[in-house]
């Protein structure tokens, strides 16, 4: 009796934190929000406006997945896009990927480049066997991530338990479990392949049929498998009326494959970020003379740690103003040509627990010509010495006006 | 001047007129007719960048290189032709299969009807127009779209190579030096071309990805410096991306294929991505003719859309059971509602199956099919577009952004004002 009322009395306090977990939340601007508090959800992704950081997600939800409109997101300036276990840009996301998503209400809805709605509306159900969830109100992103990153963070790995194969397409069952045998808390999941599905093994690429030839896979039929793999996750239509299934795109059988890919990835960003600059918000402007100005400032996190290092005390660096989209503001002449200049002062390292968002890394920059756009929580993009100086293709800089920053949501397709 | 000189001199007169008159139709903006298959001659070519994609309404936007300075170019919006073709990695693709980033190269005519195009209809001199440090012809209004591929897919319908000729790899940023010939001739078909690669730079070879340090470390490329590659035969993914050291245009390479069966492999993964995808789709088709029979029979000829797998044309077959379903000039289904594209098909039998000899256009496959059915739905009209299953394709639901739906679909839904494209003039 004992046991059970405690038992009990444990639910009972646990529900009322559970319930304030799910709580909507709003990002309060100038700090990092905490990823505890963010809702959850998954969802293939459809439409891409990677210039201005945002796009929509056909959500998972309880329904007819097909019959989902997609759902637009803004990814927050600090929010993180990973892929294949690196840093990525929206740009590299092929679309039909399935993401994982971590997402809070706008922080400032006057301001939000997709639309804003009900609070509530993640409990709602969609009618039209669409069910509920599908288009939460929190589409501001602050980790939007593909399954093979999801997983890598999480500690996870794919146990492939049974192949049903006829040809070279066919199903596969299996769960997320941790890396050690521990038992999952995951259901089973049924997923699709094909004939384009890649398989990666060490510097290979194969495919069904290869494997099926040099005999790792049977050619027919339905049988056990004993696999531990890293796997890619987009969605297409199902055949045989069935509402959702995802589509295994990749699968990666060995650690090498998984490190080369995760390495190409990291490269491409590790270039991206060269040419348009580390991403931070400003912490503090002690303003001197005659436009004279020390600027504290905080990057945002989720880059290659190389190019945190590029950022030296004693390094020339420059600093631009950016809307919460990451667009330079500087027009046609280039953020090298508008930015503030001067010596970096200082580099530390926050104590302390870092937030995900933030790299915990603070620069002090000094500078003998402050620019409009470096105030206390807004957002800038910093050059450290170092990166190469192309200048930015059109839509990747603003030139006039607020709604040049924030086209109205009619960008979005109507389809309902 | 007698009778036969004057009527030779007429003749002459009109010969040259002729000619001139074709001379300069060649370089005319050409606008397709409606329910017929323009052929590429007449198209306008280009090339650039694809920057963005609305891929369920079949269209984007994309950099042109207008021989000015690419970076301040702006995106210009394009849509593809019901029976526009998009090829990628030397295969029938999708719009949603091809990389933001990659660059294309295009054939494109003026809009066939303007009042219902999709993207915004330009005056059409534009193409001749300088458009200030971004260069000339960078916004056409030759805008719709009979073919859209990637390098490598022009390479392989014009029987081309690449050949390199050059490396320097520098820690500041390499470049690789090409030239493109034709496959079975030494010529160069243009001057020779200064690429930028990488770390991230996918380099195929057989079945392997190789990286740029796996090249480095097998000594087939330097550590540092130069080195002269001695007309070495590959095929080249094309992209762009910001180029350092004020150099105002110049292109990325992200992949390189060494050698015959790398790019087999390639060509045949995106061939079946693309078959599944008309598996699930069906086949685009062009109404040719409907005779109407009693109570709702009628027999409707159609032609079926160019560019596909052969295998995919091969399932049609004189006898077999099939479905056709009204479809938009975007090739969306007409759905009527959430009651899917398959319950609202006219269903018949296919009582004719032929291949016409005197196909011209790479838009029709050439290939037409009659299909006898007890009810057919609106929407089947000679001119309109209409998607066909053969039985033995799999029954699948599209996605909501790919069907249209009845009583709540309004024309504006049907083709999206051009403010869904960010304007950044």
């Amino acid at each position: 009796m004992n046991g059970t009322t405690n038992f009990l009395t444990a639910v009972l306090l646990l529900l009322p934190s559970i319930s304030f977990a799910d709580e909507p939340f709003r990002p309060v601007p100038g700090v990092f929000a905490p990823m505890e508090k963010a809702h959850t959800y998954r969802g293939e992704l459809v439409f891409v406006d990677h210039a201005n950081r945002r796009g929509s997600i056909r959500v998972e939800g309880s329904g007819m997945f097909f019959r989902n409109s997609p759902h637009p997101f803004a990814m927050l300036p600090y929010g993180m896009i990973r892929r294949h276990g690196a840093p990525s840009d929206l740009r590299d996301i092929p679309l039909g990927t399935v993401m994982h998503v971590k997402a809070f209400l706008p922080p400032d809805p006057r301001t939000s480049p997709v639309p804003v709605l009900a609070v509530d509306n993640k409990s709602k159900d969609a009618n039209h066997n669409r069910g509920t969830g599908i288009f939460p109100a929190e589409n501001h992103l602050l980790l939007l991530e593909d399954e093979p990153s999801y997983c890598l963070r999480s500690g996870l790995v794919w146990n492939l338990k049974s192949l049903e194969i006829e040809g070279s397409q066919g199903k596969i069952t299996g769960v997320r479990s941790a890396k050690q045998q521990m038992p999952s808390s995951t259901p089973e999941e049924t997923m699709t392949f094909d004939a384009a599905t890649r398989i990666w093994r060490g510097r290979e690429l194969l495919s069904v049929a290869e494997l099926v030839d040099e005999g790792t896979w049977p050619s027919s039929g339905k049988h056990r498998l004993e696999l531990r793999v890293l796997i890619g996750i987009s969605w297409k239509p199902t055949p045989n009326g069935i509402f959702t299934r995802f589509h295994i795109s990749d699968i990666w059988l060995d650690g090498i494959a998984i490190r080369r890919a995760t390495k190409s990835q990291t490269a491409i960003h590790k270039e991206f970020i060269r040419s348009r600059w580390m991403p931070a918000w400003i912490d503090k402007v002690e303003y001197g003379k005659f436009g004279t100005a020390t600027v504290t400032a905080t990057l945002f996190g989720g880059m290659d740690a190389s190019l945190y290092a590029d950022f030296k005390k004693g390094a020339s660096a420059r600093m631009n103003s950016v809307t919460d989209t990451l667009k330079h503001n500087h027009g046609a002449y280039g953020p090298s040509h508008m930015a503030c200049r001067g010596p970096i002062l200082d580099v530390r390292k926050v104590t302390g627990a870092v937030p995900l968002g933030s790299s915990g890394i603070q620069i002090q920059l000094k500078t003998d010509l402050i620019t409009e756009g470096v105030r206390p929580g807004r957002i800038v993009r910093i050059w450290p010495g170092n990166w190469p100086t192309p200048n930015l293709p059109r839509e990747e800089y603003i030139k006039k006006g607020l709604l040049e920053r924030y086209p109205t949501p009619e960008i979005f397709p109507q389809f309902e | 001047m007698n009778e036969l000189q004057r009527k030779k001199f007429f003749l002459t007169v009109g010969l040259i007129s002729l000619l001139c008159t074709l001379t300069v139709a060649a370089g005319e903006p050409f606008r397709p007719m409606e329910g017929e298959f323009p052929s590429l001659e007449q198209a306008h070519s280009y090339r650039g960048e694809l920057v963005f994609v609305d891929h369920a309404n079949r269209r984007g936007s994309i950099r042109i290189d207008g021989g000015g300075r690419f970076r301040f170019t702006i995106p210009s919006p394009f849509a593809m032709l019901p029976y526009g073709i998009v090829r990628y990695r030397g295969a029938p693709a999708d719009l949603r299969d091809i990389p933001l980033g990659t660059l294309l190269y295009v054939k494109a005519f003026l809009p066939p009807d303007p009042h219902v195009s999709s993207v915004p209809v330009l005056p059409v001199d534009n193409r001749l127009k300088k458009l200030g440090y971004a260069g000339t012809g960078v916004a056409p209004a030759e805008n719709h779209v009979l073919l859209l591929e990637d390098d490598l897919s022009h390479n392989l319908r014009l029987g081309l190579k690449w050949e390199l000729t050059e490396i320097n790899v520098t820690a500041k940023g390499s470049t690789l030096t090409a030239t493109r010939r034709t496959v079975n001739g030494s010529d160069a078909v243009d001057g020779s071309e200064t690429f930028s690669f990488d770390a991230a730079t996918r380099i195929w070879r057989g079945r392997e990805l190789l990286e740029l340090t796996d090249m480095i470390r097998n000594q087939t490329w330097p550590a540092s410096g130069q080195k002269v590659l001695d007309r070495q035969e590959v095929h080249l993914g094309i992209s762009w991306k910001p180029t350092p050291g004020a150099i105002f245009t110049r292109f990325h390479i992200v992949d390189i294929w060494l050698d015959g069966i790398s790019l087999t492999r390639a060509t045949r993964r995106q061939s079946e991505k693309h078959k599944d995808f008309i598996h699930g789709r069906w086949m685009p088709a062009k109404v040719d003719a409907v005779e109407y029979g009693k109570f709702g029979n009628a027999k409707v000829t159609a032609t079926l859309f160019g560019g596909m797998d052969e295998s995919l044309y091969a399932d049609f077959k004189n006898g077999s059971g099939a479905m056709m379903a009204a479809s938009e000039n975007t090739l969306k289904h007409w759905a009527s509602g959430t009651a899917g594209t398959a319950q609202m098909a006219s269903k018949g039998v296919l009582t004719m199956v032929q291949r016409k000899k005197d196909n011209t256009s790479i838009g029709s496959s050439g290939i037409q099919v009659t299909l006898e059915t007890d009810l057919v739905t609106e929407g089947f009209r000679p001119g309109r577009i209409v998607r066909i299953r053969p039985n033995n394709w799999p029954l699948v639901e599209v996605p909501r952004d790919e069907y249209l739906h009845d009583g709540r679909n309004t024309i504006n839904d049907r083709f999206p004002t051009p403010d869904i494209f960010p304007k950044y003039r």
